[in-house]
This record gives structure tokens, C-alpha cells and sequence, in this order.
């Protein structure tokens, strides 16, 4: 017989054999320590503009700018609660600043640290506010997280990373969602026909 | 299918290697490429994507998507096949196919078992690649497009639908991916036009397991140039997937083996003779679809569907196996065939396939 027509091995222990919805949380586990190894970089994380520069004594105007960069993202992509409770309950007690815009005012966490890679490089570098949490509710307790909810491994007094250089492209932007429900309206147009119960979907 | 089927309390159906790659593997792939064909004198002509129903404001996005080659995930072709003679194309189920977690790990799992407690010859096989070959697919659509997290969606109040798309979580999980679900009916828009989930938190990447002829059908279809969300499947399977491609690909290559006669139902040559089965373009469930014979049509299904327009397809019957009717139905991973699935129905209109039964090669 020539080769196998099966898939070789499946890890049973991780596909689960029925479905459990999973309550939706913010993304976890540590994705960089995952298998894929192209296009890594050094990053390297500091809590402030002197962290850096007492790193990188040649690079003061490149750790003013990269910092400059990380915050304004942060104001752009951060977390956003309506309530300060919310806020605190994920981030820690004092963790915690109001903003207010247009759109009326929320609850963000304070940038606690930036990540930088290529600061030395001459084409450019990269740069991405970084969040960490005091609250022992919290999974992002003691790590560094990304504003989309990514978590580091590691506690944050780990200050370097490998990174897929996908970790600094920017997030789209959201400040509100303003609506919801626009998906789904042909759905019920078609299952009000008839009587069959809706639970086996819509696949072919 | 050597000739009978096997029965005994837990039925499965065998087939030989060379029927696997010959009957089976074999046209799956060549059917594929000539669907891709198709689709791509669709996408360059504004007369053929009218006539696919694809309503004009989105032919740019549909044109864009396929000159990228936006990534695909996988598709099932549901095939006609006796075990003798040439497989026969019924339809292709591009966009939104299910069965797949019966496929790609509950078939596997049996087949395992059943040859670990000597039920089953040692050597038997499957053709069953799936599993493999869904998570190698994330893993290489996650490195093109430099991805660590995908969002996935589907509709609520279908469970069935829920568990496809918690297999497809669990592969790209696999794949080293974090995967985050919204129902489709809760993805909000956001100020600056992008889609949002429940937390808010932008949606750029998403595997949806709904309709483009739904999507683009919706209120939110008009917010999908803005939006830039990179879907999978891609926008251009809704002309893949659409029953157009069956007269279509009969007129791009005439009488191939594995095509059935099909002509749209409004300029069709031939329909005095013979057996015709009629189906709506977008249909589900195969839903409203009749059989017309000697001029005459007679519904075999009801349903919601039909404004959208009709194809003609000849009639070929399922091959009937004790008292079932069998259809195969041949997965492709991105280009390449990955598996089968058996469903058997009781009548002769596929509208409710509703048992699965495994399959070994030996």
C-alpha cells in the first residue's frame, strides 16, 4: 500500500468531542511561545522614556519618539469600560483613567510600559503600548498584555521578547460601536418559512 | 461499495484504494480546478456576474478578492458515484459546508477504535486527511497574512452550525491561532466602520460559517468595503458556490465525465426529453427543487428560495444501497482533496441527510 490516506495523529486530549460553548473572553495564552518561528525579532519593553534611554544612551530621541508612538496608539486602542469598577476589576485599584471625547467618556488603563524593536534600526521601529494588571480577578495579573488582550508569558519583569513582527501592526481603530444586528436579517427571513426547527443551520 | 454495503450494528461503506484515488480523488481535484475556471470568467465578465445574481455594487469587491487569490479554507463537492462508473458533480458546496467535524475527527476516532478492538482489518485506510490538512491550512494562511488571532462566527440557535465552527476554533487553535467567536447577528459596526465584536475589539480576520448571498443581502452588506475585513471563505466563493457554475462549467467543457448536462432555466434547448431536477441558485437544504419530466414539473421540495432565478441540471439518481440513497461528498483543503463523507437519505431528494456513516479502504 502506498501511503497513509488518514490523518497521522490527532491530539484527542485537545479536540474536544463535544461542544462546549466557551463564554467569551478576552484572547489568551501565550502565542508567542507558539510554533511559529519566521519573521521573529528581538522587543525589548520599558516603563518609561529614561528606561530607555539608560538602555539605549545613543537612541534618546528615538526612545522620546517610540514612546510618543505608543501612547498615542494607546489612546486610539486601549481597553475602553464604561465604568470604573469595570476598569479597575480587569486592570487593579488605581489602575485606571477617565477620558473624554465626542463620543462621551470612558474608563481606559494607564500605559504601564511600551514594547520597541528595531529601535537602532535605520529604516524604523516599532512601537506598542503595553498594559499589565494588579487585580487578582485578572489574567493579565503580573503580565504584559497588548491592547487586543494579548498576554505574555512570563511576569513583567521579564522584559524581552522574540515577536512575529505582526505584533506591531496596527489595530483598526474603535472608539464605539454604534450599531449591532446588521448580519443575520436574511437568516430569519428564511427560516420564517415554514416550521423546521432552526438547529441544524445554515451549512450546505 | 463493493457492490452490497456492510451492515452490522455500526454500518460503514468500503471502498478499494483505487476507487479512492482514481473514481474519487482524482476528479475532485481536476472538478475544483475547472470551478476555479469558471469562477475567473465570471469575475472578468459584468454579463455572467449578473446572471450569478451577484447585485452590482459588490462586483469590485468580489474582482479584488479573486485577482488577490484571497485565501480559501476548504469546500465539500457533493458527488454521484456507484463504485463504477465515472463520479457525477451535483453541486459544489464552496462557501458554507458542514459535516465536517463528523469527517475530519469523529470518522478518524471510529476507525481508530474499531481497528485497535479488532473489528477492523489492521491495514484498513481512510480517505480522511482532513484534520491534518485544516490545521496545516491555518497555520500557512496565518503566516501569509501574519496573523496570531481570527475571529469566528456563526448564526445562533444552530447547534449543529456552533459545532462546525468550534472544530474550525479548535484547528487553527492547533495551528497556534487565538480564536475569539461572535455570532453573526451580534458582529456590531463601529464608528470609524469597522466591524466589532461583544467586546468591542475590531474584527480584521474571521471565519464565518453564513451566506455571502446572505452577507451581501443584509443591512451590514453595505459596510463591507469599509470594514476590510479579510473573510473566510473569501467573497469570491459566493460564485463558486453558486449553482450558476453548474451550467456554466457544462458549457466550458461539454460532456467531461464528471459533469451532468446543466443549463439556466431560462434558455435551456432540451428540456422535452428526459428527467430534469430545477434548482434555485442560492438554494439551501436543497430547498425548492423540482423535477421536471416530459415538459412537466412537479415540486419536490418546498422552501423560501427561487427569486433569485433557476438552473436545470439532468436528472442522475443516487445509487441505492439496501433501501438508502447515497451521497458522497469529496472535501478540499484550500486545492487540495482531503477526505469523504457518506450521507445517506431516504428519499431520493438529498433534503435532510441527516445519517453519516463512516468509511474504510481496504
Amino acid at each position: 500500500m502506498s501511503t497513509q490516506k488518514r490523518t497521522k495523529q490527532i491530539n484527542l486530549s485537545r479536540m474536544r468531542k463535544s461542544v462546549a460553548v466557551k463564554p467569551l473572553a478576552v484572547g489568551v495564552a501565550g502565542m508567542f511561545l507558539s510554533a511559529c518561528t519566521d519573521n521573529r525579532q528581538q522587543a525589548d519593553i520599558y516603563t518609561s522614556v529614561e528606561d530607555c534611554t539608560s538602555a539605549n544612551p545613543d537612541a534618546t530621541q528615538e526612545c522620546q519618539a517610540a514612546y510618543q508612538q505608543a501612547v498615542e496608539e494607546a489612546a486610539r486602542t486601549s481597553p475602553k469600560f464604561s465604568t470604573v469598577s469595570d476598569c479597575e476589576y480587569e486592570f487593579g485599584d488605581n489602575q485606571c483613567r477617565q477620558v473624554s471625547t465626542d463620543n462621551g467618556s470612558f474608563f481606559m488603563p494607564f500605559m504601564a510600559g511600551y514594547m520597541v524593536s528595531q529601535l537602532l534600526s535605520p529604516r524604523s521601529y516599532y512601537s506598542q503600548p503595553l498594559f499589565t494588571s494588579s487585580s487578582r480577578y485578572s489574567p493579565f495579573r503580573s503580565r504584559w498584555v497588548t491592547a487586543d488582550g494579548h498576554i505574555f508569558s512570563g511576569d513583567v519583569r521579564k522584559r524581552n521578547y522574540r515577536v512575529n513582527s505582526s505584533t506591531f501592526k496596527p489595530k483598526p481603530t474603535v472608539s464605539r460601536t454604534i450599531s449591532r444586528g446588521g448580519f443575520g436579517s436574511s437568516v430569519r427571513a428564511k427560516s420564517a418559512w415554514g416550521s423546521r426547527s432552526r438547529s441544524s443551520g445554515w451549512g450546505g | 461499495m463493493y457492490g452490497e454495503p456492510y451492515w452490522d450494528e455500526s454500518a460503514y461503506y468500503q471502498f478499494s484504494l483505487e476507487q479512492i484515488e482514481q473514481d474519487i480523488e482524482a476528479p475532485t481535484a481536476e472538478l475544483h480546478q475547472m470551478c476555479l475556471a469558471a469562477t475567473e470568467r465570471v469575475v472578468n465578465s459584468d454579463a455572467l456576474l449578473a446572471r450569478f445574481s451577484i447585485p452590482a455594487p459588490y462586483w469590485g469587491l468580489i474582482r479584488t478578492a479573486f485577482a488577490r487569490r484571497e485565501p480559501s479554507l476548504y469546500s465539500r463537492l457533493d458527488l454521484v458515484y456507484d463504485g463504477k462508473h465515472p463520479v457525477k458533480l451535483l453541486e459544489n458546496n464552496a462557501d458554507t459546508p458542514t459535516s465536517l467535524y463528523e469527517s475530519g475527527f469523529w470518522q478518524w476516532l471510529w476507525l481508530e477504535q474499531n481497528v485497535d478492538k479488532g473489528a477492523l482489518p489492521r491495514q484498513s485506510d481512510q480517505f480522511n486527511s482532513l484534520q491534518e490538512k485544516l490545521i496545516h491550512r491555518f497555520a500557512d494562511i496565518a503566516r501569509q497574512k501574519h496573523l496570531t488571532q481570527m475571529h469566528f462566527s456563526c448564526c445562533k440557535d444552530t447547534d449543529e452550525d456552533r459545532g462546525t465552527v468550534q472544530y474550525l476554533q479548535d484547528c487553527a487553535a492547533e495551528a497556534g491561532l487565538d480564536t475569539d467567536f461572535v455570532f453573526i447577528e451580534d458582529i456590531g459596526l463601529a464608528d470609524t466602520g469597522v466591524f466589532t465584536d461583544l467586546q468591542d475589539a475590531p474584527i480584521t480576520d474571521c471565519f464565518k460559517l453564513y451566506p455571502w448571498e446572505f452577507m451581501l443581502a443584509d443591512p451590514y452588506g453595505e459596510a463591507l468595503v469599509e470594514a476590510d475585513v479579510d473573510w473566510i471563505e473569501p467573497i469570491w466563493k459566493a460564485i463558486i458556490s453558486n449553482k450558476a457554475i453548474l451550467p456554466l462549467l457544462w458549457q466550458m467543457f461539454p460532456g467531461h465525465p464528471n459533469l451532468l448536462e446543466a443549463y439556466f432555466a431560462n434558455d435551456c434547448p432540451a428540456l422535452s426529453t428526459g428527467k430534469w431536477v430545477k434548482k434555485p441558485l442560492f438554494s439551501r437544504e436543497g430547498a425548492n427543487i423540482s423535477m421536471i419530466e416530459d415538459q412537466q414539473e412537479k415540486a419536490l421540495s418546498d422552501g423560501p428560495y427561487g427569486e433569485e432565478g433557476f438552473i436545470v441540471q439532468a436528472f442522475h439518481p443516487l445509487p441505492r444501497f439496501e433501501r438508502n440513497y447515497t451521497l458522497i461528498g469529496s472535501w478540499l483543503v484550500d486545492n487540495l482533496p482531503a477526505g469523504i463523507s457518506v450521507r445517506e437519505d431516504s428519499s431520493l431528494v438529498t433534503q435532510d441527510l441527516s445519517r453519516y456513516l463512516p468509511h474504510i479502504i481496504l
